[in-house]
């Protein structure tokens, strides 16, 4: 088996009665890749994350563990360990009981055991915790309690669901930061559930966009922001400006597009098919567009007034009125030389414009 | 003064009088048995005579009431053991295994709690008759079993589904097997609620009079050696002195299992995440 295909997703479904809360999905994880999967609550995350772990079976086809299939395999026979996202910290147990709870088996002496735990206590920076009860811990301590106590069997691969999620905005961008450099130290494959995608986007090599139970896309960070497949990842990771477009001539990796109040366009559709005479959607960034208040020279520019703006101090955000389009063209600039912008309630006139590479085009629907 | 009166206040409030009286008319009465039991008559009646131990003595020299109170004993202690094992196995089965037909399965379990003892008893009476069982202490042991298998069942499904499912799985999640996670994570979450029904399901048994009449053949519990004292007038101090024994050991346990069962509620809070 391929190190591309170290998890091998396939064609799986889960149905629970009438609904379907994994519907033929088919992803592959490549060894020591961060892998996340984002999507909406109730979209099928912990339903597939659980089917990984072994305590939900597929109604249909078949997970691969570094090669070996998993329809028959018990949780506790997989290679696999997972933090909880209410972490599941033993509460009859202290830490140290809890962080070498999986070392039974081993039977180690005390002397052993200690220092396995105490190594796993030094990664987690908890050292000195070993007596502690487990409700004499915070929320972060925890989560790191649980993180040491999946890792210390060195797992092939770690399953995270929402292990941020409880904890404050600070503790948690720290933490972020923390766990993809544990992920590189140990070199484990991590698939990490989430429905913060900001969070996912720091922190995966590769991202699966979920919703009701399929997957819409799965790329790198990059990819998935700057060359969204569909709409509705293209909404779900940052924000986008949507335009009615109609195609109007695809040639050799460029196709001619009327965007309506935006002019004509020429831009590259990517890797999806297009047809002349289609209806389809230009999408742009908020931050992909320059406006200003005096009209530039050359480029794609439309004229607008200014609807809202909100100062944000590194930035600024401003919805425009465009003649001709339906909603407000959200625009978010640098504050590097915009205060202007901002003048007293400024109902002016602005210019927008934009590069052609700046354009996406989207299949309507 | 008034802050005294503001503290004491509520003692003489309609509740407060309410209170008293409510405890009165379940103490008092109760408190005759110990009180009768060290008086110098066989007749129960005011003015008390001298203060005697020797119902205690004649307590401690009846053999047929030793006999009883052995099988009391041994049948509440065995009937305690085996209505909490299968009491907890049922709760974990309900609680935690998508099983079919899980409704009508508790639905089946529960019911002896709501059937009358007396149709109870009569109805195992048919049947071990017609299965030509000899009655026995055993016999005596299942019907017991029968009606505290729901309380034990009861007793530890509110235990378990009191704590995070999670736990069970994290322990499976790392390398332990069923029984292995039950015996390192369920039993030691579950021993408040265990010691619970232990004690409850021993005092079920202990105190049943109808099942063991019906069904005890030529062995006599506790209860029935009571019910069969009770034609002798001048049995009676005795049997108060055995009540009074029973009321205090009866007051240990309850005492215990509470405070086990506080125990229980307070590992539950501070765990809770
Ligand atoms: N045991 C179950 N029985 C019935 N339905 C279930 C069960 N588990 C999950 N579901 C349903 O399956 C769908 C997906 O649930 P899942 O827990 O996987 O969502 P999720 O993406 O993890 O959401 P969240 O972000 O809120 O945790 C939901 O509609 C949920 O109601
Ligand atoms: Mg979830």
């Amino acid at each position: 088996m391929s190190d591309e295909q170290f998890i091998s997703i396939q064609n799986v479904s889960k149905h629970f009665g009438d609904v379907h809360a994994v519907d033929r999905v088919s992803i592959d994880i490549a060894r020591g890749e961060f892998f996340s999967l984002l999507g909406p609550s109730g979209c099928g995350k912990t339903t597939l994350l659980r089917m990984l772990a072994g305590f939900e079976f597929p109604t249909a086809g078949e997970i691969f563990i570094d090669g070996q299939a998993m329809s028959t395999v018990a949780p506790n026979h997989r290679p696999v360990n997972m933090v909880f996202q209410s972490y599941a910290i033993f509460p009859h147990l202290n830490v140290s009981q809890n962080i070498g709870y999986s070392l039974r088996k081993d039977k180690l002496s005390k002397a052993d055991f200690n220092s396995r735990v105490g190594e796993m206590l030094d990664l987690i920076k908890l050292s000195g915790y070993e007596d502690r009860a487990s409700h004499e811990l915070s929320g972060g301590e925890r989560q790191r309690v649980a993180l040491a106590r999946a890792l210390i069997r060195r797992p092939k691969v770690l399953l995270l669901d929402e292990p941020l999620g409880a904890l404050d905005k600070q503790l948690r961008e720290q933490m972020q930061l923390e766990l993809r450099s544990l992920q590189r130290a140990v070199g484990i494959t991590f698939v990490f559930v989430t429905h913060d995608q900001e969070e996912a986007l720091t922190m995966s090599d590769r991202i699966a966009v979920m919703s009701k139970g399929r997957y819409l896309q799965i790329d790198t960070p990059t990819k998935l922001y700057e060359a969204p497949q569909n709409r509705e990842v293209a909404d779900f990771i940052g924000t986008m400006n949507f335009f009615d477009a109609s195609v109007q001539d695809v040639g050799d990796g460029q196709a001619s597009i009327d965007a309506g109040p935006l002019g004509k366009l020429s831009v590259s559709p990517g890797n999806l098919a297009f047809s002349s005479g289609q209806a389809a959607l230009a999408a742009i960034r908020p931050e992909k567009i320059s406006i200003s208040s005096e009209k530039p020279s050359g480029g794609h520019v439309v004229e607008g007034t200014m609807d809202a703006a909100a100062y944000l101090g590194d930035r600024s955000h401003f919805y425009v009125r465009v003649p001709g389009v339906d909603k407000p063209v959200a625009v978010s600039a640098q504050n590097i030389d915009q205060t202007h912008l901002h003048g007293d309630g400024n109902q002016g006139q602005v210019w927008l414009s934009w590069s052609n590479d700046a354009v996406v085009l989207l299949n309507k629907d | 003064m008034s802050t005294h009166t503001s503290v004491t206040g509520p003692r003489f409030g309609p509740l407060g009088i309410y209170a008293i009286t409510y405890l009165a008319f379940v103490y008092i009465p109760v408190m005759f048995l110990p009180m009768f039991s060290f008086n110098d008559s066989v007749f129960i009646a005011f003015p008390l005579k001298g203060f005697t131990l020797e119902w205690y003595r004649a307590l401690a020299t009846s053999d047929g009431l030793i006999d009883a109170l052995y099988n009391s004993v041994k049948i509440a202690a065995v009937v305690a053991v085996l209505a909490t094992a299968l009491g907890t196995l049922a709760a974990k089965a309900v609680t935690r295994y998508k099983i079919p037909g899980r409704g009508p399965v508790i639905t089946f379990i529960m019911t002896p709690l709501v059937i009358p003892g007396i149709i109870m008893g009569i109805a195992l009476l048919v049947i071990v008759n017609m299965l030509g069982i000899e009655m026995s202490v055993y016999t005596i042991g299942l019907g017991h079993l029968l009606v505290s298998t729901p309380f034990s069942m009861l007793i530890m499904v509110s235990r378990l589904e009191g704590f995070d499912k999670n736990l069970e799985e994290a322990s499976q999640d790392l390398g332990e097997g069923a029984w292995r996670t039950f015996w390192r994570v369920t039993f030691p979450l579950s021993v408040p609620g265990i010691i619970a029904s232990l004690l409850l399901s021993f005092t079920i048994s202990f105190d049943e009079f109808i099942l063991a009449f019906f069904l005890g053949g030529q062995d006599i519990t506790l209860p029935v050696y009571i019910w069969g004292q009770l034609r002798f007038p001048a049995k009676l101090p005795v049997i108060l002195a055995l009540g009074a024994c029973i009321l205090a050991v009866s007051f240990v346990l309850v005492t215990f299992a509470e405070w086990f069962r506080r125990r229980g509620v307070q590992i539950k809070t501070s765990s809770g995440v």
